[in-house]
């Protein structure tokens, strides 16, 4: 990645969040709707409507960043299979050696994406409890998404403590625990509208929103897209820079310049 | 035989039980039961059309009512959902409050493990200059 890309995308990010913070409280409307008796019916959106533009960008951040960790695990561990395996057309000897040769990218994008995987992830349970809390007054109601989503969580928690300690071989574990994640991640996506949650796809909560509402929801989603690109380009370039000193400091004490 | 007087007296005290309980039963009603809704809303209607003046204060009666009676539920309402958006507005504010916190927490995080990685690319240099330092030193005779 260039230089400029942090930078851009972090200011994409910071402009994108101040405007859809004003769209959200300022623009967005409320909708109340009555029963015949005169009584403020279920479907009402009240004032803690206004968690779910943050919740949600968050919970389909998550997903995406679970998805691009699975596929880049895949992809680093087909980097590390032996050049005869691979297919035998010229084309895909072409993509097999593009991706031997970028191995360790493959990697660092994963180890990146959980890590930012980890913080959305924790924004979009704590928010969706409190939420939960305000809108159908329980902090947790232990329904299969819901329950899911937290396992899917811990996984990724697992992923960044086995990362941390296992060793020389913590990359191609992680490896399979991302990949089990990315999986996961398609569950979740399709659990919703199977509880409490509503609906997705296209007779959805998203694609039914009001004109402010839809609005003021995808330039949320946009901001956040941006921010995530910014924090995962930065853990790369981090984490690529740790490994190539801690390289050279290996080969430094092998050649006995470093002590 | 039995006495005619006795007869008599039996009689008075026969008579007087079943006066007193019938004056112990509630009073039945004056008025003849109440005609079914149907009954009653043809001998409305057969009123109103025949005095106008009475159909137009009926009408009136009612519009007031209903009227007051969608005052009564819209206010109702409003003060439901006014109660809904204060209850409310302290879990958005806890809401965003976790989301930034958990954020700025992250980039603390990251903000740390840059710091980390600057202190030990110093220390490297370090360690160079000081490995570079040594060389000359050694090849001397």
């Amino acid at each position: 990645m260039k230089k400029p890309t942090i930078p851009v995308f972090a200011v994409l990010a910071a402009a994108g969040i101040a405007t859809s913070i004003y769209a959200i409280f300022f623009h967005a409307p409320l909708q109340y709707g009555l029963n015949e008796d005169g009584k403020l019916n279920g479907s009402s959106l009240f004032f803690n409507q206004k968690i779910f533009y943050f919740h949600t960008a968050h919970a389909m951040l998550l997903i995406l960043a679970v998805a691009s960790a699975g596929v880049s695990s895949i992809l680093f561990l087909l980097s590390r299979t032996a050049p005869d395996a691979a297919a035998p057309g010229p084309e895909s000897r072409g993509a097999m050696a593009f991706i031997r040769a970028h191995g360790s990218m493959w990697d660092d994008i994963a180890s990146a994406s959980v890590d930012v995987a980890v913080a959305f992830g924790a924004i979009a349970l704590l928010s969706g409890s409190i939420w939960a809390k305000a809108a159908w007054d329980v902090w947790w109601n232990g329904e299969p998404r819901l329950t899911i989503t937290l396992l899917l969580w811990l996984v990724l928690v697992g992923y960044v403590v086995v990362r941390r300690f296992a060793g020389p071989s913590a990359d191609r574990i992680t490896a399979g625990m991302a990949i089990f994640g990315g999986v996961s991640s398609y569950f979740v996506y399709t659990m919703v509208g199977k509880d409490s949650h509503p609906a997705s796809g296209t007779n959805g909560v998203v694609a039914t929103l009001g004109p402010g509402m839809k609005g003021a929801f995808w330039l949320t989603v946009a901001s956040f897209a941006c921010w995530y690109i910014a924090l995962v380009v930065s853990r790369v370039q981090s984490t690529r820079a740790e490994r190539e000193l801690r390289e050279l400091r290996e080969r430094g004490l092998d050649l006995g310049v470093l002590q | 035989m039995t006495h005619p007087l006795t007869k008599l007296i039996a009689s008075w005290f026969v008579i007087a039980g079943l006066a007193g309980a019938a004056a112990a039963q509630p009073a039945a009603p004056e008025s003849p039961p109440p005609a079914d809704a149907a009954s009653a809303r043809a001998q409305c209607t057969a009123a109103m059309n025949a005095d106008p003046k009475f159909a137009a204060e009926i009408v009136k009666v009612a519009d007031e009512a209903a009227a007051m009676k969608r005052d009564a539920d819209t206010l109702a309402a409003h003060n439901d959902a006014y109660a809904h958006v204060q209850k409310n507005e302290r879990h958005v504010i806890y809401g965003y409050a976790a989301m930034w916190i958990i954020a700025a927490a992250f980039v603390i995080f990251l903000w740390r493990r840059q710091q980390v990685l600057q202190a030990e690319i110093a220390q490297l240099h370090r360690d160079l200059e000081a490995a570079a330092a040594d060389r000359p030193a050694e090849g001397r005779p």
